[in-house]
Order: structure tokens, then C-alpha cells, then sequence
């Protein structure tokens, strides 16, 4: 099948200036996480170590390419920054401390106030707005833990969370995502 | 000294991680440490969390930091997510004021203050430094010596270690040193401290199977009674997860209980399976349980 999408498939097509933003990796390295980017040497140990590239054809190297050259719609909107499992490995083997799950974390966050967040994300996200966990309380898990000779679960403290989401931000995103998906 | 205990999410609401809770309250009774649970605790806004907005993932975390910094409290969490969590609020308070700052606003309005002096510390790296083996050891009542199990370390207790601060994570010894008191066999094998996917979980379905699909092929190769995890999503994976990859890649004779870390310490010092929560778990924890039970007293 003949591939027509360019994004997450960047070796079919030869780049051009077009698809170039030269300022991208500054204004990466510029944000906190971000300022181990200028220091990749693209020398393959991140990607080495990766266990998401050990089941699939996933680079973190190839994701580090794309952003330093600069391919800022493209990496933004594509689904390689969503991939990582954050385990971390390749910034504990990384020699020039660049950190790429700290890098990802940047993009991902970019990505996820101009609405390209993962939806499931923003699904746990918004379970959590709503319960203060990530979990919904029910009465079963209420006789469990009784069963088992636990404390009564305590309720968070919702008002305090759901403040601290709406003025740091969160709200903002979940909101630029979910207006996404009843657009389309 | 008393230590303030953040569960996290997880642990007190998922049927096969309340166990988890039971026995790590267990064991730290048994060896004297004193808890108070931090009040109305909210989530830790982990990994995931940090991916949506840094910045409010930090702030959330902050709130329970806050809460055991009011109460002159070190935070304590049998969660590894959590304590990532909780060590990247305070690696960032140190090393960029802007940042801080931000955070101090936020909390500001909702009448709260983090001045960054509580030290998160993961259960099992506390037992091991602030308890050590020689405790556990006095302690143990129960011979654990005819049972081999496969340890995971997980990826949030250990890496990075210039931010989580415990030991190298490539290959770690101090978490089977504990086990080894009480004679169990934690066996060395291929992908022992490799990711188990389970953050990609309800994103990228596929590959979250493919990966813990790999796991737990290297850890059944072992013929071992069981696997151990100290990260809640590390066991979700492995045991919830298992009867799926059971039928997605034709595993038949995949049959691994998983036991939460302070499960087995629990065992050892003579607790019942059934104070511990043994019967919750997806993957039946029967034959294990019975090998241990019918083992001998020390």
C-alpha cells in the first residue's frame, strides 16, 4: 500500500525547507527537561536500550534527528512522542546526559495544548479531576478492604486538586483536547 | 522516626493491589515503624501526568508533599510511580527558581506552602537502608528457602539514579539481598530490569502487550514459583495482564502467580496469606502459597 502520510514515516520522503523550523530545538532546550537536546551526538545508545524499539521499529535517535533538523509540525503531531514507556533506561545510559524521556515530556507537553495529546491520557486525566485518583471509589473495593482488616478508604481532597489543575493548566489542555475529538 | 505513608491511586482501589497495602502495613508493624497515612491524599500526577502539563503534575505531587512537611514527616510509598513522582517535585524546586516559583504561586492559592524539606523514600529502599537485612533476618520466622522466584526491580524506584538516588539501576542486588534472609532463591535472568510497557497501557495497547509479553517469556524460561514486583503498574501488567497475553501469543502453559514485595516479607515473618490479601490477585497465588506454607518454621 502506497504510504501517503508523512507523519511517523519520515524515511518514505526526502525532506524540504518547507517541513524545516530552525528555531524548534531552541525553544525545546529553552524549557525545563529540555536543555540536554543541544548535546546529542545521536550516537544510538537511547535507541540501543529502548524496549519499545526492541518490539517495534521505534528510535528515540531517530525522534532526537527529527527535532533537531527541526521537523516541528511533523513531530508534534505525530504519534513517535507518544510511544515512550518512560522507563527511563535511556537517560540512565545516555553519555551526554540529554535526557530524552525529560525531552519527551517537553514535546508531549507542546503537543498536548495545541490538541494532540494521547486520548488516554486525557481520559485518566480527566478520571482523576473528577475522583481524585485515578480509580472510581465502589463499594465493592469498600468491602474488600474491610475484609481485609484495612482503614476505611479516606476521600481525597478534590476541591484542593481540582484548584491546583484549573491554575496550573491542566484544565486548558483537557479542554483543547476534548473540543478535538467532537470536531472531528 | 514516624514516616508520613502516601498509597498513591492504585494500591487501596484495585482488588489485586490491596494486598499491597495490607502487607506493607504488616511488615512496617512488625519491625516497629510507625505511619500515619498523609491526609486525604490526591494523586501524585505521575509520569503520564507529566506528559499532559509539567507543570501541574508538579503542583499536584507538591500538595501531598506539603501535607507531610505540615505534619514534620519524610514521605514514604510502597509506589514506585509515586516516588518518581515526588523526587522530580523536589529535583526541580532545586534546580530551576522559575519554576519554584510557580509552583509556590499555585499553592498560594490554594493556601497551601512546599519549602522542599521532605525526603521521599521508596518501602523497599528504606527497608533495606534504614531497617537492613540483619533486622529482617532476627525477625524471620519462617523458612522461605525451597521457593526460587524472578525479582523486577521495575523502572521508577531506580532510573534515573542521579535523580531517584537509591543504586545503579543496571544491576541492582540490594532488594534480593532482603529476600536471600529469609533463604529465598530470587533468580538472575535475561530482562530482569527491562520495562514491563505498563505505562503504555490504554494508549498503546499493542505494545504494552508486546513488551510484557517478552517479559514474561524470559522470566517463565526460568521455571520459577512466582514473580515480585515493588511498582504497582509492574504487577498490574504482570498479573492482570497475563491471562491476555496467555491468548494473544499462545502461551498455554503460562501460569505465574505475582506477589507484591512485602507480600513475601510477610510471609516470612509468619503472617496468614489470608491477613495479606493472597486471594485477590487475577493469577492464582495457590501452589506458591502451599509450597511456602508447607516449608519449614526457622
Amino acid at each position: 500500500m502506497e504510504q501517503t502520510d508523512k507523519r511517523g514515516y519520515r524515511g518514505d520522503f526526502p525532506v524540504t525547507d518547507d517541513d524545516v523550523d530552525a528555531t524548534f530545538k531552541k525553544e525545546i532546550a529553552s524549557l525545563v527537561g529540555g536543555e540536554g537536546l543541544l548535546r546529542c551526538l545521536k550516537c544510538g545508545a537511547c535507541s540501543g536500550g529502548c524496549p519499545v524499539g526492541s518490539v517495534i521499529d521505534y528510535r528515540p535517535r531517530k525522534v532526537l534527528g527529527n527535532v533537531l533538523l527541526g521537523l516541528k509540525d511533523e513531530v508534534l503531531s505525530s504519534d513517535q512522542i507518544w510511544m515512550c514507556a518512560a522507563c527511563f533506561t535511556c537517560e540512565e545510559r545516555c553519555v551526554q546526559q540529554v535526557n530524552f524521556t525529560d525531552v519527551v515530556t517537553v514535546l508531549r507537553n507542546i503537543a498536548s495544548r495545541e490538541g494532540n495529546a494521547a486520548p488516554g491520557y486525557i481520559k485518566m486525566a480527566e478520571m482523576v479531576r473528577k475522583n481524585g485518583r485515578v480509580s472510581a471509589r465502589t463499594g465493592q473495593v469498600d468491602r474488600m478492604r474491610e475484609e481485609l482488616g484495612l482503614p476505611p478508604l479516606q476521600d481525597p481532597d478534590i476541591e484542593t486538586l481540582q484548584r491546583i489543575m484549573t491554575q496550573a493548566g491542566l484544565d486548558a489542555v483537557i479542554a483543547a483536547n476534548t473540543k478535538e475529538e467532537k470536531s472531528e | 522516626m514516624r514516616k508520613a505513608i502516601a498509597w498513591g491511586c492504585l494500591v487501596p482501589m484495585r482488588r489485586s493491589l490491596l494486598g499491597y497495602e495490607a502487607s506493607t502495613r504488616k511488615v512496617l508493624e512488625h519491625l516497629g515503624v510507625q505511619t500515619t497515612d498523609i491526609p486525604n491524599e490526591t494523586c501524585c500526577a505521575p509520569f503520564w501526568m507529566q506528559s499532559l502539563d509539567l507543570t501541574t503534575s508538579l503542583a499536584m505531587a507538591a500538595r501531598n508533599l506539603a501535607k507531610a512537611e505540615a505534619m514534620g514527616m519524610d514521605l514514604l510509598t510502597p509506589c514506585s510511580g509515586c516516588f518518581h513522582s515526588y523526587k522530580r517535585v523536589n529535583h526541580v524546586m532545586e534546580n530551576y527558581p522559575e519554576m519554584r516559583e510557580r509552583i509556590d504561586e499555585i499553592l498560594r492559592s490554594v493556601r497551601l506552602h512546599y519549602e522542599g524539606t521532605v525526603e521521599p523514600r521508596h518501602l523497599v529502599d528504606f527497608l533495606h537502608k534504614d531497617i537492613g537485612p540483619d533486622k529482617l533476618q532476627q525477625k524471620a520466622t519462617r523458612d522461605l528457602s525451597g521457593i526460587s522466584i524472578g525479582l523486577r526491580y521495575g523502572c521508577h524506584m531506580l532510573k534515573p539514579h542521579e535523580l531517584l538516588n537509591i543504586e545503579y539501576s543496571e544491576r541492582p542486588i540490594f532488594a534480593d539481598e532482603l529476600l536471600e534472609q529469609f533463604g529465598v532463591n530470587s533468580v538472575q535472568y535475561g530482562g530482569r530490569h527491562r520495562c514491563c510497557g505498563g505505562l503504555l497501557r490504554g494508549v498503546q495497547d499493542d505494545i504494552a502487550d508486546r513488551i510484557l509479553h517478552e517479559r514474561l517469556v524470559d522470566v517463565n524460561e526460568q521455571g520459577v514459583d512466582g514473580i515480585v514486583t515493588v511498582c504497582s503498574l509492574c504487577h498490574m501488567q504482570h498479573d492482570m495482564g497475563q491471562r491476555g497475553i496467555k491468548r494473544k501469543f499462545g502461551m498455554d502453559d503460562l501460569e505465574l502467580p505475582v506477589l507484591h514485595y512485602p507480600q513475601l516479607l510477610a510471609l516470612g515473618f509468619g503472617y496468614k496469606p489470608e491477613e495479606l490479601g493472597l486471594d485477590l490477585h487475577t493469577m492464582k497465588t495457590d501452589k506458591i502459597v502451599a509450597k511456602i506454607m508447607g516449608g519449614g518454621k526457622r
